[in-house]
């Protein structure tokens, strides 16, 4: 059994695959499927402090090879959040991260305030990227000097590791990248949803209310590892890369293009015990191409 | 929730209401309406698909009571489920509608079910009444003292059915359909707006709603 064992430098995991924030419900969901502790940690749904209806239907478009979602981060508020976690956390061991959301610094840092005292969390992910929120995509990814601010914010008032996960529709996303890794990220998830249009022929008009939605899947997977190379080389912080991933070969993809860990997504909602899938196939591939600690590969990609 | 286990694309499993279930067999029945149910309809017998279900409610079981079955077209799949598990302990009566006669769907298979009244419809007039199913349904269920009605068909038609359906002791359930991305609760995708003023997904907390749970469109 080759080595999985993942250190991120501030958590470490018995291997790296974590299941997607909005991916993977709030994780006791996925107990019926299979055993979560096999898992390396777990990011769960975006939460605001305040409840969220999300957005009026249509809410999801199927694409060639991926879909497109406008959810608008439904949830119930940090406060009704909280026992979930602690269920969660009763059932078991595997790390529990938080995907922290807000509509401003202050709900922003409300929420990082509130989950960092929890006990039973791991680390948080300050979600600066949902494209699903505001009008024509607007999130603080998108900006290096606004992330920048925003994440120093956090960082001078949590304690937990911090993640900070990142927009692909930034026009220069390694800037933003170094911009939240001076302002004290832990790491970076890499990334967010892709900005894309569905349109309705008959009616002339977008599919989707908020005119934009999210893009994912597995046809994303290219766009993704170059950004995960590209920040990669700039950074010196753990990345986790998230695109399109369903097979043990996309991991190894991946943590060739730099990444420490990665995050599987859309694969979660078609196939729920996917990541264990995924992690069985990874040990396979990792003993037939004689890789026994996967630090021996990560950013090995030879230009 | 099924898709074809041997091709990423579709990338989605579709929602496919279930006809029937016995022993180690279960029916699905769908039109052919895109690539999902394409790729679906092309396997062969002997070749598997990839299904994950059942998932979601029912329609209440109800016992000794005067239940109306309000059929849509592609509605009779669950209706028919209901009626060859819920006949034996209550008295069943069914209206069925669709465009023209060879839409209306197992007719002949609903002969040997015992059912009180059968009242078909078609728009086209090519079979017994010319009309839709929810043209008399006011006088069926004052007639025939109906306790309760579950319905399955196309949003219009259950959306009439919100704003002409008369008190029942036990009131009335619509399954509704939806896009969906999971279908066990995840993706939030299948969101449908309820009279409280709260999103619910049909996958999870339905597909079967009261009536009057429903938001209805104005």
């Amino acid at each position: 059994m080759a080595e999985l064992t993942t250190d991120l430098g501030f958590l470490r995991l018995k291997n790296p695959i974590i299941p997607a924030s909005g991916t993977f419900g709030y994780g006791i969901e996925f107990g019926r499927f299979f055993d979560l502790n096999l898992l390396g940690a777990m990011v769960l749904k975006g939460v605001y402090w305040d409840p969220r209806p999300g957005n009026p239907p249509p809410r999801i478009r199927e694409t060639h090879g991926g879909l497109l979602n406008s959810i608008g981060l439904a949830g119930p508020g940090a406060e009704k959040l909280a026992p979930i976690v602690r269920q969660l956390a009763a059932q078991t061991t595997t790390p529990i991260i938080i995907n922290v959301c807000g509509a401003n610094d202050d709900e922003y840092l409300n929420v990082a305030g509130y989950f960092d005292l929890l006990p039973e969390v791991a680390a948080l992910e300050l979600n600066i990227s949902c494209p699903n929120v505001k009008a024509n995509g607007r999130c603080p990814a998108l900006d290096d000097r606004h992330t920048y601010r925003l994440v120093k914010k956090i960082r001078d008032a949590v304690k937990k590791p911090l993640l900070v996960k990142l927009s692909p529709n930034a026009p220069q996303v390694v800037d933003v990248a170094t911009a939240a890794e001076s302002a004290g990220a832990d790491g970076l998830s890499v990334a967010n949803t892709l900005l894309g249009l569905a349109v309705d022929v008959a009616s002339r008009k977008p599919v989707f209310k908020n005119f934009y939605a999210g893009y994912s899947g597995p046809a994303i997977k290219p766009l993704i590892l170059k950004l995960v190379w590209e920040v990669t080389r700039a950074v010196s912080i753990p990345v986790i890369g998230i695109g399109g991933i369903v097979s043990g070969q996309d991991v190894l993809e991946y943590i060739l293009a730099g990444a420490h860990a990665i995050q599987t997504g859309t694969i979660n909602l078609i196939e729920p015990a996917a990541s264990v899938r995924i992690l069985n196939e990874l040990h396979e591939l990792a003993r037939a191409y004689h890789i026994t600690d996967l630090t021996e590969i990560r950013g090995k990609l030879k230009p | 929730m099924a898709r074809i286990h041997d091709s990423d694309e579709p990338l989605l499993r579709r929602p496919l209401g279930i006809l029937n279930c016995e022993n180690d067999s279960i029916w699905l029945y769908f039109q052919v309406r895109g690539r999902g149910t394409l790729a679906l309809s092309q396997r062969h017998p002997g070749e598997e698909i990839d299904l994950l279900g059942p998932l979601g409610n029912g329609f209440p079981p109800f016992s000794g009571k005067s239940i109306l079955l309000i059929a849509g077209g592609r509605g009779i799949v669950p209706l028919f489920f209901y009626l060859r598990t819920h006949a034996a302990e209550n008295n069943l009566l069914l209206a069925y509608g669709a465009r023209s006669r060879s839409d209306l769907t197992f007719i002949d298979e609903l002969k040997p079910w015992p059912l009180r009244q059968t009242f078909f419809y078609t728009e086209d007039g090519s079979f017994s009444r010319k009309g839709r199913v929810t043209d008399n349904l006011i006088d069926i269920i004052i007639s025939e003292k109906v306790d309760a009605t579950i319905s399955c068909g196309p949003d219009a038609m259950l959306h009439r059915l919100s704003q002409i359906l008369p008190d029942t002791p036990l009131g009335h359930f619509v399954s509704l359909e939806a896009l969906m991305g999971c279908g066990f609760g995840i993706c939030h995708s299948c969101a449908v707006m309820t009279s409280s003023g709260e999103y619910q997904k049909v996958c999870e907390d339905g597909p079967v709603f009261p009536i009057t749970d429903i938001a209805w469109p104005n």
